[in-house]
């Protein structure tokens, strides 16, 4: 099946990591954050000044179907030493002792969430994390990552195309009926052939190519193409390369999932590369000699959705698909507006560049421009992959009227950041309509709330 | 260049704090007119495309030049005057309300202080000129909170007024200059009350199509060549700041009514379609205009609408009525049903959403 779809573009950015993955060298203290982007470990499993062997769990998150932190390592446990962390002492390598995992799906269910492998899952259309239990309408497997710049399935997969096979059949053994896409690139890259090749005898495999267009590969928009809209009967399961080679790991091998392929890359990166990880691997120590230029700005994720770094946080936490690293500007540019641009890359075509294909650019955090009024130049709507009107939302939002941003379709809104990225007047598109997202969705759980308390009384 | 980084950077704390910072959006205007601005990017996305409203205006100015080269050649010196008077009191008046406001200055008054001046007649008296940049701005725009904000475009709004309170003075034209060097070394051109091509037409009197094409031709400063104006547009087209649907429906409205109605009533409607076309103030106000994406409707099935909508006023006002020219009051008209039309498109677009969910 092919999936097209208007809009998006791929933001021309240095600092695309290699497709090698190094594992650099072993370290004796980890620090393991105990929240991240969509967890808090909050119900500890382990004392202070405790030995834990590796996989044992050190912590859990009772908001999140139980999914555990997991001792990447062997090691001595200390509590409380530094702010939101779990350091681990003494870390060394140790066998990981978990007995096989059999029985019917619930068992191996129990298994992907006690060996880590459940991390890697998220609903498609909310992002959070879903039940693991009930069973979902489809699943939606990608080897595609097109977010600069975050770990991706083609650096992953070189050589472990029979693990993401096992991975696969071991994911299809939790589903009755339901089926499996696969997303690939669409175009003719020798592993998407050998992909193709390898799985297409699959009868419950469904073979879904995508253009190579950021964001093309949304898990939200991948759904809506496929037609499996939000709110419909059960979730849609939606998981990367680097998840269903976690299940393969925690299902035919019942190894618990401790190790994390991220992506390092950005302009300001001396050598782009991605890495093989622990959990809790110091970040110090990640970005010590790999960044090049002074004054970075670290984020975690790509460079159009990331979020900075916190300054609080000393390790890997139990999420992150890559950093992105970017130079805060140093200098003012003279004339920057009038200038021929042969080599400044514009979504626009205002600059000679649309003469021919710029190279990748060492962009900088800089807002190159002054915030204004929008003039409705509608960029914003034809780079919109999520067939929105930004700027008719925006003014609907400018004049406090949700409502109406509601029925323009703000909800639709995916978050991807190019309408923030191509916006000639500056205006932070993307957090208005999250914002607008999350207001609305309070408004609805008050409501829900404010229902449930009238029946009850 | 480091050293006027350095100027700015010791004069900002003056207009931080002090008497000095009621000032404030005139030294920023200045500041990153020759500097990119120091902000860097305070979330998501982390980068940012190179595009601002400068560059974009810089597009529209960079198109009208050609126009205003050959108003300067076709009538004189005078109208490098007559774009100065509007640039200044406009520019002044878009800095005094801005710092009133304590907003930006917005780049936008620079393609208003341009397009104004080259839809007035070449003999304007600078006074007017004045008055009219006044009257726009303020009226077409600022009291409705400033560019993107303003429901007409600013400089026809002027226009409409000085049309309508001086109409002997604005349709006193000057005959064309011909041969080389033109009038690029004369300040002054006496040869007031020279009939445009419409105003001739009217009298059964037509203009060869070639003169309107090259523009030769006697009407306002920046109205009279065909060919130069077409080349700004397929620019603009190019470059993406316009949107060539509504240029395309405008002047397609205009033709296909217009062999219409001149087929079915010969006595009321001339049939010179293609010669109307390039008549006028027709296409310098459909690529100019018409296209400003701010007083347009914002949506592409909007801006076909009224589109058709303009070209067909025009059309009627041009063959039934008094006046010989109807494209001021075609856009303005426009302009005023633009937000209806976007209500329209945009409930249908959102009932298609609904394939999404």
């Amino acid at each position: 099946m092919r999936l097209k779809r208007k809009g998006g573009y791929n933001v021309p950015l240095a600092g695309r990591p290699a497709g090698e993955i190094r594992a650099p060298a072993e370290t004796d203290t980890l620090w393991l954050p105990l929240a991240s982007r969509r967890f808090s470990f909050t119900q500890l499993a382990v004392g202070n000044g405790e030995t834990v062997k590796t996989g044992q769990v050190l912590a859990t998150d009772p908001a999140n179907f139980d999914v555990p932190l997991l001792a990447p390592r062997d090691g001595t446990v200390r509590l409380g030493a530094v702010k939101g962390h779990l350091v681990l002492e003494n870390a060394r390598r140790g066998p990981a002792e978990t007995p096989p995992v059999h029985g019917d799906g619930d068992a191996k269910r129990r298994a992907l969430v006690r060996l880590g492998a459940w991390h890697f899952f998220e609903d498609a259309h909310t992002g959070r994390l879903p039940d693991p239990f009930v069973a979902p309408r489809a699943v939606i497997v990608s080897t595609v990552r097109l977010e600069p710049f975050l770990a991706r399935g083609d650096a992953q997969l070189t050589g472990r195309l029979d693990a993401l096979a096992r991975g696969l059949e071991c994911l299809q053994s939790l589903l009755e009926y339901q089926p499996i896409y696969l997303v690939v690139p669409d175009v003719e890259t020798e592993l998407a052939e050998t992909l193709h090749e390898n799985l297409r005898g699959l009868a419950w495999l469904q073979i879904v190519t995508i253009p190579r267009r950021y964001p093309m590969d949304h898990f939200a928009l991948v759904a809506r193409g496929l037609g499996l809209k939000a709110g419909g009967d059960g979730a849609v399961w939606a998981v990367r390369t680097e998840g269903v080679l976690a299940v393969d790991c925690a299902l035919s091998e019942s190894r618990p999932v401790t190790e994390r392929v991220i992506s390092l890359g950005g302009p300001a990166v001396g050598q782009p590369v991605h890495l093989s990880l622990p959990v809790g691997y110091p970040l110090e120590k990640i970005l010590l000699g790999a960044i090049v230029e002074g004054l970075p700005r670290v984020l975690t994720g790509g460079a159009l959705t990331g979020e900075a770094l916190d300054h609080a946080q000393k390790g890997l936490d139990a999420e992150c698909a890559g950093l992105t690293v970017l130079a805060e500007p140093k200098r003012r540019e003279h004339f920057g507006w009038l200038r021929p641009g042969w080599n400044r890359a514009s979504y626009s075509r205002c600059y000679l560049s649309a003469l021919h294909r710029p190279r990748p650019e060492r962009l900088t955090t800089a807002m190159r421009g002054e915030k204004r009024a929008c003039i409705a130049c509608g960029q914003c709507e034809t780079v919109c992959p999520a067939r929105i009107m930004p700027h008719v939302i925006h003014k609907a939002l400018y004049a406090d009227a949700i409502d109406d941003a509601e029925r323009l379709g703000v909800d639709l809104c995916v978050g991807c950041g190019l309408c923030s990225y191509v916006c000639p007047s500056k205006i932070e598109l993307r957090q208005e309509f999250l914002d607008a997202q999350r207001k609305i969705h309070e408004e609805r759980a008050h409501a829900e709330a404010a229902k449930a308390e009238e029946v009850k009384g | 260049m480091r050293l006027l980084e350095d100027i700015f950077d010791r004069l900002r704390p003056r207009f931080e704090q002090g008497p000095l910072s009621r000032a404030r959006p005139l030294f920023d205007a200045i500041n990153n007119f020759f500097l990119a601005p120091k902000s860097s990017a305070p979330c998501a996305p982390h980068v940012r495309d190179p595009i601002d409203l400068k560059r974009y205006m810089t597009m529209v100015i960079l198109a009208l030049v050609p126009t205003l080269a050959a108003g300067v050649y076709l009538f004189g010196l005078r109208v490098l005057a007559v774009v100065l008077v509007s640039y200044m009191v406009g520019g002044m008046i878009e800095v005094v309300i801005a710092c009133i406001r304590k907003e930006e200055i917005n780049e936008g008054f620079f393609v208003t202080g341009m397009i104004f001046p080259l839809v007035l007649p070449p003999g304007v008296p600078l006074w007017m000129v004045a008055l009219g940049i006044v009257a726009g701005v303020i009226i077409g725009k600022e009291i409705f909170g400033g560019t993107g904000r303003n429901p007409f475009n600013a400089a026809l709004v002027g226009r409409c007024i000085l049309v309508l309170a001086y109409p002997s003075r604005l349709n006193a034209f000057i005959e064309p200059a011909s041969g080389w060097p033109g009038r690029l070394a004369t300040y002054h051109v006496d040869a007031i009350s020279s009939a445009t091509p419409l105003a001739a037409a009217k009298k059964g009197a037509l203009e060869p199509i070639a003169n309107l094409f090259w523009g030769n031709v006697s009407g306002s400063i920046g109205e009279t060549s065909a060919a130069i104006i077409l080349a700004g547009g397929v620019f603009l087209v190019l470059v993406g700041v316009v949107n060539w649907r509504t240029i395309v429906s405008v002047l397609g409205s205009f033709a296909a009514l217009g062999l219409l109605l001149g087929g079915l009533f010969p006595s009321h409607f001339s049939g010179a379609v293609g010669w109307h076309l390039l008549a006028g103030g027709l296409l310098f106000g459909t690529v100019f205009m018409a296209t400003d994406p701010v007083t347009s409707p914002m949506t592409n099935g909007g801006k076909v609408a009224y589109g058709i909508l303009i070209g067909a006023i025009v059309l009627l006002i041009r063959n039934l009525t008094g006046y010989v020219e109807g494209v001021t009051f075609a856009i303005l008209l426009g302009n005023i049903v633009a937000p209806t039309i976007d209500e329209v498109v945009v409930r249908r677009r959102v009932r298609r959403l609904a394939h999404e969910r």
